[in-house]
């Protein structure tokens, strides 16, 4: 039996991050999103939480650290630790043919599959997609919460995932628009039937469209609450000592300000450990040090991890264990 | 045809005429705000981005007959799209 909250090993001083309930995890390509996110949910499912690592980088990095693949559905990856992949390209199928379902339901089998080959067409226009992989997220944030302690997302690069935080919020506008313009429609349509006394006009309350474009409203205005409930969502942003880096990770902390989306830590990766030696290393160092000062100055407003570079790359559970307990702040041992 | 029954009919003719006057403004203002909701669910068509595209896949079905009328009083003889094969 998994023991109950608080019983692990770190428990007289949880780490800020575990007390969330949905954390994402975003940076630019490279700076070790994958190997942060895998961290904490390795010490989180140590605590003894049930935790969801969900992985929505096409390229497998997940997979690649606890050297077992990722699959579609969850699936227990290491004790009280489950793990799925979101595959985007999948997603989108998926919802097509969903779409397709309802069509083939109402029609007659030729206009369905006249319908459906079209279709086809629209599932490769650019954006399907990344809505596609919003829903699928937004689906877990609402309807898995409860199942776990813990949400983890390992997000594909920074501007990718900015622009799908912020999705919600336009495209849910984007429908209120639409279900608006839909009522008035058929408020107009009710005036005429007064008119003609011949009541042809449907009941807005049964009207098809409105009922599902207002049910989509709904959720995604549940989905973007959620995102902004600061006490359970964080964002993490992972950076490394170089300018680029740091200039996008800028970036992005002012983006999700700008959207009410709490960022709750900045992880340095990838910090030279302080007892290399040789000429390269010291000259690299002291490079280093002047991007180190330039977060220390630019990001002053938030908690800072700081994780040193690793003779090896990080591949399977010994390595992870180490960034680990960077981490949460326990001296590697 | 009495004074009453004339005065009857005079009366429905005064009451058709500005109430027709009133429906034919009313159907103009309803056709108008269609065409509006048409372009925001169809915006691909002109070839401008529309954030809630596949959203709006679980609607399409239920716009096939609204749909017809529209591209028809678009002078398109045809349905312009494919995914919305109504004729």
């Amino acid at each position: 039996m998994a023991p109950s909250h608080g019983d692990g090993p770190f428990a007289h001083r949880q780490h800020a991050l575990l007390l969330k309930r949905v954390l994402f995890f975003g940076g630019k390509g490279g700076v070790g999103k994958t190997t942060c996110a895998s961290a904490v949910a390795l010490a989180a499912s140590r605590e003894g939480k049930r935790v969801l690592l969900v992985s929505t980088d096409p390229a497998h990095s997940t997979s690649d650290i606890f050297g077992t693949p990722f699959e579609a559905d969850e699936r227990e990856i290491h004790p009280r630790l489950y793990g799925l992949e979101v595959d985007a390209n999948l997603e989108a199928r998926r919802y097509i043919d969903n779409a397709k379902a309802g069509i083939a339901r109402m029609f007659s089998p030729a206009v369905a599959k006249e319908a459906g080959r079209q279709i086809e067409l629209a599932s490769s226009m650019p954006g399907v997609e990344e809505v596609a992989l919003f829903d699928r997220i937004g689906d877990l944030i609402v309807d898995r919460f409860d199942a776990y302690d813990l949400l983890i997302f390992d997000t594909a690069p920074t501007g990718h995932t900015l622009r799908l935080l912020r999705m919600p919020e336009l495209v849910s506008a984007w429908i209120t628009a639409l279900s608006k313009r839909r009522r008035a429609l058929l408020a107009l349509n009710q005036d005429i039937d007064q008119v003609r006394l011949a009541p042809e006009a449907i009941n807005p309350d049964e009207d098809p469209i409105l009922k599902t474009l207002d049910a989509r409203r709904e959720k995604l205005e549940q989905v973007r609450a959620r995102l902004m409930q600061h006490n359970f969502t964080g964002f993490v942003l992972v950076v490394v000592p170089e300018r680029l880096p740091i200039e996008e990770t800028v970036r992005a902390a002012a983006i999700l300000a700008e959207s009410n989306v709490n960022v709750c830590e900045i992880v340095v990766n990838r910090v030279l450990p302080e007892d290399v030696d040789g000429g390269f290393y010291r000259s690299r160092r002291a490079q280093e040090q002047v991007y180190i000062d330039e977060i220390k100055r630019r990001f002053a407003m938030y908690p800072l991890a700081w994780v040193p570079q690793l003779p090896t790359d990080v591949h399977g559970l010994e390595n992870l264990e180490r960034v680990s307990a960077v981490l949460m702040g326990v001296p590697s041992s | 045809m009495d004074w009453k029954e004339l005065k009857q009919n005079f009366g429905d003719f005064v009451h058709g005429y500005f109430v027709s006057e009133y429906e034919r403004k009313l159907r103009e203002q309803f056709v108008d705000l269609n065409d509006l909701f048409m372009l925001q669910c169809f915006m691909e068509l002109v070839g401008l981005p529309n954030p809630a595209a596949i959203y709006l896949l679980d609607v399409y079905p239920f716009f096939l007959e609204e749909f017809h009328t529209w591209h028809r009083r678009m002078g398109m003889d045809r349905s312009p799209i494919g995914s919305m094969p109504c004729c």
